[in-house]
């Protein structure tokens, strides 16, 4: 019983320590600027008005939905791409299945920091500068989605597929029709990973986006802090970081378990 | 399990090879062009040989990042490990709420790098920071988190595990799990002690997830970028100059397209030795 | 017949007028000139082209800001590249014309006949004239205006710490700071940033203030006194070490609101500390202190800007002609009334023109008799990346004392030397 108590106050003080800066941000958005590096939340003046000024000073909710757009697009593009290539590679006898197989473990041996330049190069080559396709096209698919479906739909027993194929199906048919239902799972992984991972990323966007109007969520909230437009104003530069953190809070408190399950299973499968 | 031959495999698989064409193989190409050239983007290419690679190896500031970046390894990894296997553990006894206590801890792993940096700039903060008010108000001195050149990289070590160790802390305890009681019951029978249970049993089975924990540590580590880009511009002195934020100035604050080219396949090369070298001596047989 | 005879007769009498033809084909002359993207070089552009065109309908010119927010430098070069450059640009930063050169998007001016009279009716100085001739030996930039960085202070704050007059000498200036200290006041405040051309308003004045207007290159190579650069180092450092200097940033300007007492700026601040002192504040200008034993004139970094003409341009005469305009007596002295800029002129002090100015301007009186002795930056393509070393140094030799100004000074020619070699 005592040692259970202590497992479990442990585990409270856990909790404080990961949960605690985020509650402190959010209040510490709230209060005048005199008082912001108190450490308890309360406190009487509180308001939203360092949030008017972030709203007003930059193009915040453009930014949202360009960060929407941009990761469900990706999202969408890996999925359906990834259920394809994995379909291919797992059910499909050809004879270059080999080779893609190797190209793609190739291509995740890579480390980015090779073909980040040659890769902006050829985006301003294309004219893709400045644009939604500079951010979309280079991520439209992924090497681990495709080895997640490949892995999950191997598992599909053949008989399913040879009753479609009787009943007519094409290739594509059963892949959408059938497979796709019966892998909730891998689809939730990927597109949980797929749709973080590029919601977050930051580095890209900087590189490729120049204009407000094309920047993504993370990207404008890093030049607002870091270019200066804030001020030396900390409230408004933690509201700018509170309304980030916002879309993926609420996207996590309804489906961590998603969140959890699928980056676990990334894991694991490595 | 049969499968049919089918030409419908190739044409499912060309939206690979285009993207793998474009977006692998073409700049795979062109960086072994640009390594040999001088490129601002705007003005033609000029062909300069290994001049690149002559700068490179006089280049300090280069090797003062990479050695940045190791410094950082060289805290985040082994805290990583420790307070991941620490709260893995707790979180494997029978206890409630164990849902929510991984939720919890799992937390900043998804809330994006940037928003963590912009709240530990306040956590940070040398006169008004979260810390230093707690240590004046227990009666200690401010540290200088983010201004001495000794402590500045450390802290971002520090802040990175706090970012990701959720993640790792799911990982264990997955593995924790995977590993049959009966070795332990086994084990008790003949006398082991708890350290012992720990040593002998938990950690050799555990071995694929530290390597794993360790490789994707690293990857991340030598990715560092927005938190410094953010913090601390790479100072103070160049303490926390990451090799990606160096790389990423070279190339668009000083328009040396063909030198930042060559710093990355550079430092590509030291990640893949240093990931190989990491799996050989990790990496154990488990049985 | 009769119809076709009366069109050829109409078209004979309205569309082969010899006057009318050169008029037509002549109003077809259009120049197109970039300016400065702030307000008041913005409002002069808008004059000056406006009364161009005034007295010369057969050359029209239109005028645009540069974009706001984006570095000149780089527009200009993607222009370049690009092939969408303007005939006529007034905000070439010596620092840059480097590349445009390297990437042929210059006229040289030098090969206009008039050039060298033009010159010598500015009477621009000659070692100041030769630090705008590129390598090739050609005139690519025809100096315009410049703001010399010199010392601010506190009029009232010297009173009362018993300071006579603005130190001329780098003792001088440690006496006054020890002074100032015990009021309760920092001195001095240089920003401690090490962005590169930060070290416009603290190193690089003091480096050519003491070296008898010496800048860091000859040609392509490195022809750094060694000296004077580790004598700079150490002044800075001693600054920092007896807590002269803070190592703070200031929320709230730190001039004004009388933290500090001294700074280094440039004329453009006047206008700042006009419309925001409070009562009763009193400021001057001095020049750069320089060691104790230096004998000679006193340099300083001038911030210049000059204008360049375009390969690009279809109408070279029109647009030298244009050129000329805009260095002339009434674009100059417009340059003073309006923007409060110097023009790189020998003769602002004398020439009649500008007299009533400076008597309505008795501060710019200073940076007038300074204007002659002032340098730029030097014609090198990585002019930016070699600030961006010494603000390195700076950074760990002033501000944090980690290295000693020998140290500092060594590294920093290992350095510049890596990076010239490999942009050779």
């Amino acid at each position: 019983m005592r040692r259970n108590a202590l497992t479990y106050i442990t585990l409270v003080i856990g909790a404080i320590f990961f949960a605690y800066p985020f509650l402190w941000m959010f209040f510490a958005s709230l209060k005048p600027e005199t008082q912001i590096s108190e450490l308890w939340f309360m406190s009487e003046n509180l308001s939203f008005k360092n949030y008017s000024t972030v709203f007003a000073k930059i193009p915040i909710v453009r930014a949202f939905f360009n960060s929407l757009f941009v990761s469900t697009a990706i999202t969408f593009s890996v999925i359906i791409f990834g259920s394809i290539v994995g379909y291919a590679l797992s059910r499909l006898n050809f004879k270059g299945r080999d080779l893609i197989l190797f190209l793609i473990l190739f291509t995740m041996m890579i480390p980015f920091q090779i073909t980040l330049i040659p890769t902006y190069v050829l985006i301003v080559k294309l004219g893709f500068v400045d644009s939604y396709a500079g951010l979309i096209f280079p991520a439209m698919m992924n090497s681990l989605a495709i080895l997640i479906f490949r892995q999950f739909f191997l598992t599909i027993p053949q008989s399913l597929i040879e009753s479609a194929r009787i009943d007519g199906c094409n290739n594509l048919q059963i892949l959408f029709k059938i497979i796709i239902p019966l892998s909730k799972p891998a689809v939730a992984t990927v597109g949980i990973l797929t749709f973080t991972s590029s919601w977050n990323e930051v580095l890209w966007p900087l590189i490729v986006v120049r204009s407000e109007k094309f920047m993504t969520m993370p990207q404008l909230v890093t030049i607002f802090v870091v270019g200066g437009q804030a001020g030396s104003q900390l409230g408004v530069q933690l509201a700018s970081a509170t309304l980030l953190a916002l879309p993926i809070i609420v996207a996590y408190v309804f489906f961590q378990r998603y969140f959890i399950e699928s980056l676990a299973r990334t894991g694991l499968k490595e | 399990m049969s499968r049919v031959e089918s030409k419908a495999g190739y044409f499912m698989v060309m939206p690979y090879f285009v993207y793998f064409a474009a977006f692998v193989a073409y700049p795979l190409f062109f960086s072994f062009i640009l390594i040999f050239h001088r490129w601002n983007i705007v003005t033609p290419m000029e062909f300069i040989g290994l001049k690149n690679f002559v700068r490179l190896f006089r280049d300090e500031l280069f090797f003062k990042a990479i050695i940045n970046t190791l410094i950082f390894l060289s805290i985040h990894i082994p805290l990583q490990i420790v307070i991941a296997l620490f709260f893995a553990n707790l979180l494997n006894k029978q206890i409630k709420f164990r849902a929510f206590f991984r939720a919890l801890y799992f937390l900043p792993v998804v809330v994006s790098g940037v928003v963590i940096t912009i709240l530990w700039q306040q956590i940070y903060a040398y006169e008004t920071g979260l810390i230093n008010q707690m240590l004046l108000g227990l009666g200690f001195k401010k540290i200088p988190w983010l201004v001495s050149p000794e402590i500045a990289m450390p802290s971002i070590a520090v802040m990175a595990t706090w970012k990701n160790v959720g993640f790792y802390i799911v990982l264990f305890l997955a593995g924790l799990q995977s590993i049959p009681n009966e070795l332990y019951e086994v084990a008790e029978i003949d006398g082991a002690s708890n350290f012992q249970k720990f040593f002998r049993i938990t950690l050799p089975l555990l071995n694929p997830t530290v390597v794993l924990v360790v490789v994707l540590s690293t990857i991340g580590g030598f990715s560092l970028f927005i938190e410094p880009y953010i913090l601390t511009g790479g100072g103070p002195l160049d303490s926390t100059l990451s090799a990606m934020l160096y790389i990423y100035n070279q190339a668009f604050y000083f328009n040396h397209m063909g030198y930042a080219a060559t710093l990355g396949f550079f430092f590509a090369m030291v990640i893949l030795i240093i990931v190989i070298i990491q799996r050989k001596f990790i990496e154990r047989e488990v049985y | 017949m009769k119809s076709f005879l009366f069109l050829f007769i109409l078209f004979f009498v309205f569309g082969c007028s010899s006057d009318r033809k050169n008029a037509f084909n002549q109003a077809n002359k259009k120049l197109t000139y970039w300016c400065a993207p702030n307000p008041e070089e913005i409002e002069l552009a808008k004059i000056l082209v406006d009364k161009w065109n005034r007295l010369h309908p057969e050359i029209q010119v239109e005028v645009q800001a540069l974009p706001a927010g984006q570095s000149s430098e780089e527009v200009l070069l993607a222009a370049i590249a690009g092939g969408t450059t303007p005939d006529v640009c007034s905000n070439i930063w010596p620092g840059a014309i480097a590349e445009y050169i390297k990437a042929g998007g210059l006229v040289a001016l030098d090969e206009f006949e008039d050039f060298d009279s033009l010159i010598s009716a500015r009477k621009i100085p000659v070692d100041l004239l030769e630090s705008f001739r590129s390598k090739d030996g050609h005139f690519y930039q025809l100096p315009w205006k410049t703001n010399p960085v010199m010392l601010l202070y506190n009029v009232k704050i010297f009173e009362k710490a018993g300071i006579e007059r603005a130190p001329r000498t780098y003792s001088e200036f440690f006496e006054a700071c020890e002074k100032i200290k015990e009021l309760g006041i920092f001195p001095g405040y240089t920003d401690i940033r090490p962005i590169w051309w930060q070290r416009f308003f603290d190193f690089y004045p003091f480096y050519i203030a003491s070296s008898g207007g010496r800048t860091f290159f000859k040609g392509d190579d490195l022809d750094i006194d060694y000296e004077i650069a580790v004598k700079v180092f150490d002044f800075f450092r001693t600054c920092f070490k007896m807590k002269y200097f803070p190592i703070t940033n200031f929320q709230v300007d730190p001039f004004l609101s009388e933290k500090i007492a001294m700074r280094f700026t440039g004329p453009w601040t006047i206008t700042y500390l006009e419309g925001n002192k409070p009562s009763g504040f009193e400021y001057d200008f001095a020049p750069i202190p320089v060691p104790d034993d230096y004998q000679g004139k006193v340099y300083t970094y001038g911030d210049p800007k000059n204008i360049a003409i375009f390969s690009t341009t279809r109408y070279k005469r029109e647009a030298w002609e244009f050129v000329k305009f805009l260095v002339s007596e009434y674009s100059d002295s417009l340059l003073l009334e309006i923007c409060n800029q110097l023009p790189i002129r020998g003769d602002l002090l004398e020439n009649k023109k500008f007299a009533d100015y400076f008597n309505r301007n008795l501060k710019m009186k200073i940076f007038a008799e300074q204007a002659p002795f002032t340098r730029g930056v030097d014609e090198v393509v990585e002019m930016k990346e070699v600030f961006d070393a010494i603000s390195r140094e700076f950074e760990a030799c002033a501000v944090y004392g980690a290295k000693s100004p020998d140290e500092a000074v060594k590294n920093l020619i290992k350095r510049t030397k890596v990076i010239i070699e490999w942009s050779k």
